[in-house]
């Protein structure tokens, strides 16, 4: 069988002034399991995108069995034995199955037709012998999340892929599904693959790796095998030592801020996502809501603001029928709403920082008497608001698209928390981020419970929902699967979040 | 692959100065405009041709190209802002001022229905939304404010803005069209407001022979007289000669509104919130489909005003070709806003620019005969260069369903 | 459950989106309301219509006599109001998810029938109770034909993820540089290689500035309307008017296939045509096929749909943008070249806007040649009839008449657009990381 031996020797790659990974150098034996742990902005996507050819590096050299070998676009790097089975899965949604996986590598007839038999029944074949059943025909936007992740892994495997680069692929998985995908890997390598997970979750790493490279601001800082404690690889990974845990006060709940009933919404073809969720947030509380992405967190955070329709059912918000209001009413009558997708939904890159501040409340005095701005009234309680929580900035008219990603978020923080709120809605608040900032941001939260209000917090990272939560209210397929203390175990969290519920078999 | 490709010249130098590029561009299109000159004029492929026949064949064929080309562009040149020696000549005597003003006069004549109609164009822009429809907006505008204007019969202090409002009101009728479909079915503007200009035509024709609209004693397709109490009258009065009137007032104004628009309304706010990321606008209260119909109603009533102004100020009356074709003050308008990046102060220069040519491209064919589209075809080319790296911006869309929800796709057509 | 089970789960059968059935059935509803009431009951119970099917202007070759249909003309348009209204209902009712267009064409024919009985009904307005139906299609078909064209390149740049919207500017360049050569070479194979250049050319500087400076494209295809249309203009002044050996405006001559064209009532109207109609038919059968069942119609179509999931396996969404635009933009060429080939002399804004109705033909026909077809032959017919009934002292006005294909390209335009999908990735500017 073919195998492949892989060796990063002192990749270096630099934008203008800025170095991504500096001198990285790390082996892959062949049928060897080979971790790459960083937090987000380490460097680690940079260095996928040099192994698979997307950049070239400017110093380094990458080794195949021993041989140098230099990529100047990923089809040769595909060519050459690495597969990569992206974060964003790179499937065609309109297409099938076989379309997806034999794209670019397509069996042909006469006259440059397509051979889709003969493309089924290869993916037949090969989805039998690594345990990836999947239906050759099936069209991959009717999938589910973890389905088409197999089809991306069959599509690497069907360029005949000796290595595979698995780029956080278990952001989107249940945890029984990531137990599944754990499964297809050890035969994978059982099989003499080489794969290469990349990763910044310190149990999946101690689940499943061979051997560990950490990665930091874009060196390697050391290496690790499974067996080391989650706290020494947690450090290394940050460089400090880090508290897993977030402090939280005692405080007394209050009333209800935030009431749903029975709500049922629509997704985009129609079909109910969100399907009769109720919940309660409580004045001073953060109740979390667990769940892997696609499961209706999404519409449900979108119908509380106001920006998606409800069919069916209510919200309430310290005391007031919000249910079917305009965003501006939903505003103003207390939300606070920090995007899950803060570049597109919560912020105007190109306007300053200043205009940024006060996007909710424009209208209003004193940032605007009757139908006039008062740009100096804007101005200074941007310089108020940046000064009191602490965002970095060269000044208030700078444009927002010159911070960093984590002090773009500070500006929604700010400007949400500034408002007169009765509750707060943040979903996943810290993507993306660094830790400095995902430790100011949980903190920010914190202060709001303690104040009194109400948050719930949407968030598909577990640490984050035992971290932050009072109550853990878990989603799955549309349903609230179960609402339980945070006292619950990961692995009963972890049922609930597949659609396990209480009295069905298992 | 990408990131170690060749840098390219003309992607740092755009990036770095949007005046070069400008200034660039119009270099460009002058250049382009005179290849065509030279491609289609007998005289200088004759000389051409004949480069060959003795030593100085190519320097008798370069002066008479340069002869051509320069008597072409000098025409432009004196034909919209100034020709130096008659200048000189009033300046000196005193006398025959008429004469040596006419070109500015002129040239400023026509920039008050462009910058009006760009300005309109230029705040769609910045909302997100393209206004293609500007030229039907203008016509419908010249409809209604014709018909104001020549079938009342008022005094002027009443009638002048009665027959403005009635052209703004046109351009606001054949622009909530398409705001209206934008809005509640997320249709897209384009081709909609494309089809209009045409429809609008036809109505124009329709109106100028089987309506009341029609000269009475006439059989083509030729409008009554606006009343001289509804017309914008010239600022140095009948007698001086020049026709540079009131309408440039009226775009003056037209430009402060847009700039306080823009800058320090709530409303222009949140037109650039919505052009900058519709999703954010959608998510922090601003009600989309109230921003889209305001959109063309400004836009639209613009251009309805550019439109009757146009009729006011100039010819007085209506007749079919009005505004026809792709020199409309519509279409100009388009490449007028581009030219100046969206923004008032911009868009001022690009139509006086655009009015020049115009102007002088008039008189261009009046004394070399070079048909007036060479104007055109000068300004297509400027604008080809300039709507370029520089005016990368992205431009999103937004789908409105039937429900209260507001959904969102990128640029293309949903 | 098991781990097999949970993983395997699919999400149940997508439901196609309503919205679309319901503009549909509401259009035709409203088309069927109009055919029973306007038509039905505007006509006197005991006026009749004739309709023949003789093709005339014939070259040669001519089916066998078909004699003239007799028909009452209340009677008949009732009928066809209530099947169309019944074909309405059907389409609110049951919310097909195929096969709207089927049921909307359909419905168009039996209302244009409807129509031109209404129009000829004796006693009535109109100078001779005579309608030649063949003639009505012979008449409509090069305009359908190059609809078709546009259409066709609005497929190859649209499933690219390219927006063309420069096609009536190819067209212009096509119709008057194909015309110069026609006139003087009086080879219309030459002529149809000078459009597909002067569309190619175009073409290429759309994919260049979209792809190469990331413009916007629909700026971009603006602008180059504008410029060949100012140009076409001021050439003609230039060149054409002083030297009219330029333009002859011959037509193309007509090919009769032997057997075919002597089918009665349809035969002159497929087989009796000039070169670039059959060249049309070609044409679209091969984008068909080639789009939908070769290799590189599964690359372009990924390239219009995921650009980037094409690039990760090797694609060159680039090239394939450029090669896509530049062979649309030639298409568009000879389309321009057709018109000019059917209508005769070239003459500044002769092609008044066909180049957006192709548009309009590509969005209702679902960006594939055959949806394109079926449009393009509503929209052909609905201009055709336009320009032409005002003989039968039509009530409306010959101005107003105009209006009507722009009118009816909006109320498709708005109806579908929004319901139907584009290629994801139409429209933009693609990044490379």
């Amino acid at each position: 069988m073919k195998t492949m031996h892989l060796e990063l020797r002192n990749i270096t790659k630099r934008f203008g002034s800025f170095t991504a990974n500096n001198k990285i150098s790390l082996t892959v034996e062949p049928g060897q399991i080979h971790c790459l742990l960083g937090e987000n902005g380490a460097g680690k996507s940079t260095l996928m995108n040099v192994l698979f050819g997307l950049l070239e590096p400017d110093e380094g050299e990458i080794l195949i069995d021993g041989e140098p070998i230099k990529f100047s676009n990923s089809g040769e790097a595909v060519r050459r034995g690495i597969g990569m089975v992206h974060q964003h899965f790179m499937l065609v949604p309109v297409f099938s199955v076989a379309e997806n996986v034999v794209l670019g590598f397509e069996p042909t007839k006469s006259f440059g037709r397509l051979d889709l038999e003969k493309a089924s029944d290869d993916i037949r074949r090969v989805s039998k012998e690594f345990g990836l059943e999947v239906d050759p025909d099936a069209i991959i936007e009717e999938l589910s999340v973890g389905i088409q992740q197999r089809v991306e892994i069959l599509k690497a495997l069907n360029h005949d892929a000796q290595l595979l680069i698995l780029d956080e692929p278990t952001a989107v998985l249940t945890p029984q599904e990531i137990d599944s995908l754990l499964e297809i890997m050890r035969s994978l390598t059982a099989a003499g693959k080489s794969i290469l997970f990349i990763t910044h979750k310190l149990k999946e790493v101690q689940a499943i790796a061979d051997v560990i490279t950490i990665i930091r601001l874009g060196e390697v800082v050391g290496t690790a095998l499974p067996t080391d404690l989650e706290s020494v690889l947690a450090s290394k990974m940050v460089g400090r030592e880090v508290n897993l845990t977030v402090a939280k006060d005692e405080v007394t709940q209050g009333d209800v801020v935030l009431e749903i009933r029975n709500l049922v919404v629509h997704d985009d073809r129609g079909l109910p996502v969100v399907n009769d969720v109720s919940l309660d947030v409580h004045g001073g509380e953060i109740l979390a809501l667990a769940g892997v992405q696609g499961n209706g967190q999404t519409e449900l955070v979108e119908a509380i603001a106001g920006i998606r329709r409800i069919e069916s059912g209510t919200i309430t918000l310290g005391g007031k029928d919000i249910t079917n209001n305009s965003p501006r009413q939903i505003l103003d009558a207390g939300l606070g709403h920090i995007p899950e997708d803060r570049q597109s939904n919560g912020l105007v890159l190109s306007m300053s920082v200043a205009d940024n501040m006060v996007l909710n409340t424009p209208r209003r005095a004193p940032f605007a008497k009757r139908g006039t701005r008062n740009l100096k009234a804007v101005d200074e309680n941007a310089q108020t608001l940046v000064k009191n929580f602490d965002v970095r900035t060269t000044s208030t008219q700078a444009p927002l698209s010159s911070l960093s990603g984590g002090n773009q978020q500070k500006v929604i923080v700010a400007r949400e928390l500034s408002r007169p709120i009765a509750a707060l809605v943040a979903s996943q608040p810290t993507r993306g981020l660094d830790v400095g900032s995902i430790e100011y941001v949980h903190k920010q939260i914190v202060n709001e419970r303690n104040s009194g209000r109400g948050v719930l917090i949407v968030s598909s990272e577990l640490d984050e929902v035992f971290a932050l939560g009072d109550r853990i209210a878990v989603m799955h397929n549309g349903k609230i699967t179960g609402i339980v203390p945070t006292s619950t175990s990961r692995s009963d969290v972890g049922l609930l979040m597949a659609g396990v519920t209480e009295g069905s078999n298992e | 692959m990408s990131n170690s490709s060749k840098p390219n010249l003309w992607v740092r130098y755009t990036s770095k100065s949007p005046v070069f590029v400008t200034v660039f561009s119009v270099v460009l299109g002058l250049v382009v405009g005179a290849l065509v000159i030279i491609a289609t004029s007998p005289v200088i492929l004759h000389s051409w041709s004949l480069v060959f026949s003795s030593w100085g064949g190519i320097f008798h064929a370069l002066k008479v190209t340069l002869d051509n080309v320069g008597a072409a562009y000098r025409s432009i040149f004196t034909g919209s802002i100034v020709d130096p020696p008659q200048f000189w000549h009033a300046l000196t005597t005193g006398k025959d001022w008429t004469v040596a003003l006419t070109p500015i006069s002129e040239t400023l004549t026509y920039t008050a229905p462009l910058l009006i109609a760009s300005i309109g164009v230029g705040i769609a822009f910045q909302a997100g939304m393209f206004n293609i429809g500007a030229n039907g907006q203008a016509v419908m505008g010249g409809i209604v404010g014709t018909a104001a204007g020549s079938m009342l019969h008022l005094p002027t202090v009443v009638h002048v803005p009665l027959t403005l409002l009635a052209g703004i009101l046109g351009g606001v009728i054949a622009g909530i069209i398409p705001g209206l479909l934008k809005a509640f079915t997320g249709a897209h503007e384009v081709i909609i407001t494309l089809m209009l200009n045409y429809v609008i035509a036809f109505f124009l024709i329709y109106t100028l022979l089987s309506t009341a609209l029609q000269q009475p004693g006439q059989q083509n397709d030729v409008s009554r007289y606006v009343d001289p109490t509804a017309q914008l009258s010239p600022l140095f009065g009948a007698h001086s000669g020049l026709r540079v009137n009131w309408g440039i007032i009226i775009a003056g104004i037209v430009v402060l509104f847009a700039w306080w628009f823009l800058e320090r309304s709530t409303l222009g706010f949140d037109f650039r919130v919505t052009g900058a990321s519709p999703k954010t606008a959608q998510a922090s209260g601003i009600n989309a489909k109230v921003v889209i119909v305001l959109v063309f109603l400004i836009s639209g009533g613009l251009a309805g005003l550019a439109g009757v102004v146009q009729v006011s100020s100039t010819t007085h009356f209506l007749d079919g070709g009005f505004l026809v074709g792709s020199a409309g003050i519509g279409f100009t308008a388009i490449t007028v806003s581009l030219l100046g990046r969206n923004n008032p102060i911009g868009i001022i220069w690009g139509s006086l620019l655009f009015a020049a040519l115009n102007v002088g491209g008039r008189v261009m064919q009046a004394s070399t005969s070079i048909p007036l589209d060479l104007a055109t075809i000068i300004q297509s080319v400027i604008v080809l260069f300039v709507a370029t790296p520089v005016l990368v911006k992205e431009i999103f869309r937004l789908r409105v369903e039937h429900a209260e929800a507001v959904q969102l796709s990128v640029k293309g057509w949903s | 459950m098991s781990i097999s089970e949970i993983a395997s789960t699919t999400i149940s059968k997508v439901k196609r989106p309503v919205g679309r059935s319901r503009a549909i059935g509401t259009l035709t509803l409203l088309l069927g309301a109009f055919t029973t009431f306007i038509f039905g009951l505007g006509s006197n119970p005991a006026s009749k219509s004739i309709l023949t099917f003789n093709p005339t202007n014939l070259t040669g070759v001519i089916p066998p006599h078909v004699g003239e249909l007799s028909v009452p003309s209340k009677a008949t348009c009732l009928i066809l109001g209530i099947l169309i209204i019944a074909v309405g209902i059907e389409i609110l009712v049951r919310r097909p998810a195929e096969g709207l267009m089927v049921r909307f064409g359909g419905s168009a024919v039996l209302f244009v029938i409807g129509l031109l009985i209404w129009t000829v009904r004796v006693p009535g307005p109109a100078p001779f109770g005579v309608i030649n139906m063949t003639a009505v299609l012979v008449g409509s078909s090069p305009l359908v034909m190059v609809l078709v064209f546009g259409a066709l390149s609005g497929v190859m740049c649209e499933r690219a993820g390219v927006v063309n919207i420069a096609i009536e500017g190819q067209f212009i360049g096509g119709a008057f540089f194909g015309s110069m050569i026609a006139s003087t070479t009086h080879n219309f194979i030459l002529a149809a290689f000078m459009g597909a250049l002067i569309g190619a050319l175009l073409g290429l500087l759309l994919s260049f500035l979209a792809l190469r400076y990331l413009s916007d494209q629909i700026i971009v295809g603006v602008v180059i309307v504008t410029m060949l249309a100012s140009l076409s203009s001021y050439l003609n002044v230039q060149v054409l008017s002083p030297y009219p050996q330029y333009n002859t405006g011959d037509l193309a001559p007509k090919l009769a296939i032997p057997l075919l064209a002597k089918i009665p009532i349809l035969g002159p109207v497929f087989f009796n045509q000039n070169g670039f109609f059959y060249l049309m038919i070609v044409l679209v059968v091969v984008i068909s096929f080639a789009l939908f069942k070769t290799r590189y119609g599964l690359h372009v179509r990924a390239v219009g749909e995921h650009p980037k999931a094409a690039e990760t396996v090797g694609i060159d969404v680039i090239k394939i943008r450029y090669f896509n635009v530049v062979v649309g933009g030639a298409i568009a060429g000879i389309g321009g070249v057709a018109f000019v080939a059917s209508y005769g002399q070239f003459q500044p804004g002769c092609t008044s806007g066909l180049g957006y109705i192709a548009l309009a033909a590509l969005i209702f026909g679902k960006w594939r040649p055959s949806g394109a077809v079926v449009a393009s032959i509503i929209f052909g017919v609905s201009v055709y009839l336009a320009n032409n009934l005002q003989t039968y002292n039509v009530p409306v006005r010959s101005a107003i008449l105009q209006t009507f294909p722009y009118l009816i390209t909006i109320g498709v335009v708005a109806g579908l657009i929004g319901r139907v999908r584009a290629p994801a990735a139409d429209g933009q500017p693609y990044k490379r990381d």
